[in-house]
């Protein structure tokens, strides 16, 4: 993309464009938000499961996590407990920095982030789909935080 | 994609380098709200003391980029920055698909669609102003726009876009851009819906002898 390098031309715009308001979007869109959960595949299941059985592998309580983490642990509770709560971008972003996996995998896997990617979205849902939580974490629960480790961190 | 764009410098009246990006990610809207939105309510709120009526406080006093963020991989939206002086100044989303003409004249012909466009608000004179302050860097709007436009030519477009403009910012892009009103979206709260063709893109573009 090559721009327009005319000095002329840039001091005209700025003069057109002193005192305006340029703002597009935004509100608008907000209030009118377009119903799209039904092109979506829920994965926040995946989510759920995936901060819990981090959290357990490293033997750390919620309210443990949560300082590591540097998140509120209200928030944290929520995720973990509330099946429709809507974690917040930061939340997830920190989450994501403190377990060493990509931010943005973990933000589609959150629901915060669309991904057109089926092979993606199959195994995060296999991945949820096995929860049984219980206070220890079996070797098929040890097996199955590797791969959504491993499927977080796949280029 | 990186490159140098010259911005407009109010301090010194002349050009100043700036970077064009297209790589936008997390960070840039948690930086929009850290740095952003604080200093917009702080301008609203002496703006609403010094007795503006309260429809005079910009809309996008309201503004939320979070509200964004789960676009960021979707292939059909692109979304531009701008920095400057080391700060984020413009942030833009456009959507290269799905969206066409309503001008007559091009009816049904492809358009790239500016979804959202905002400039950091100390950019803004109306907003700087009630603080005591000079806007800092002019012609952020102009260049998101042309980015705009020339990403319509690069998809083939031939620099058509369009956008739902704003009650406040009809004079910018009718008058001073140069874009045609083609009708209010009754879809969209009665906002108009404005159009460049192609000619009117070139002539923006400066490329037919500057713009409107």
């Amino acid at each position: 993309m090559n721009m327009n390098t005319d000095k002329d031309w840039l001091r005209r715009r700025a003069e057109q464009e002193d005192g305006c308001f340029v703002s597009v979007g935004g509100l608008i869109e907000s209030l009118a938000e377009k119903d799209e959960s039904a092109s979506v595949v829920p994965m926040k299941p995946a989510f759920v499961r995936f901060v819990q059985l981090a959290r357990r592998d490293r033997r750390l309580s919620l309210e443990q996590f949560a300082e590591k983490v540097d998140v509120e642990l209200a928030e944290l509770v929520k995720i973990e407990t509330e099946e429709h709560y809507k974690p917040t971008l930061r939340t997830v972003y920190k989450i994501a920095e403190f377990l060493k996996v990509p931010d943005k995998k973990l933000l589609a896997l959150a629901g915060l982030l669309q991904v057109k990617d089926p092979q993606f979205q199959k195994a995060a849902l296999k991945f949820a789909a096995r929860s049984a939580p219980i206070e220890k974490l079996s070797q098929r629960e040890h097996s199955d935080l590797e791969e959504i480790v491993k499927l977080l961190c796949e280029q | 994609m990186r490159i140098p764009v010259q911005l407009f410098d109010h301090a010194t009246n002349d050009a100043v380098e700036g970077e064009l990006f297209d790589e936008v990610t997390v960070e840039h809207f948690l930086e929009t709200q850290r740095d952003w939105r604080p200093a917009v309510i702080e301008a609203a709120k002496a703006m609403l003391k010094s007795g503006a009526p309260r429809e005079g406080v910009p809309r996008h006093f309201h503004w939320d980029w979070s509200r964004k963020e789960a676009d960021l991989k979707v292939l059909a939206f692109s979304f531009f920055g701008i920095t400057c002086g080391g700060r984020l100044q413009g942030l833009m989303k456009l959507e290269t698909a799905g969206r066409s003409c309503r001008l007559p004249a091009q009816k049904g012909k492809p358009l790239v669609y500016v979804d959202y466009l905002e400039t950091a608000p100390w950019n803004i004179k109306t907003l700087a102003q009630p603080l005591g302050k000079a806007p800092q860097f002019g012609a952020i709007g102009s260049r998101l726009i042309e980015a705009a436009v020339r990403k319509s030519i690069e998809e083939g477009f031939k620099g058509r876009i369009a956008l739902h403009s704003l009650s406040t910012s009809e004079q910018f892009y009718l008058e001073k851009c140069g874009m045609t009103a083609v009708s209010r979206d009754p879809a969209k709260q009665d906002l108009l819906w404005c159009e460049f063709t192609p000619e009117q893109a070139e002539l923006f573009l400066g490329e037919g002898g500057g713009a409107a």
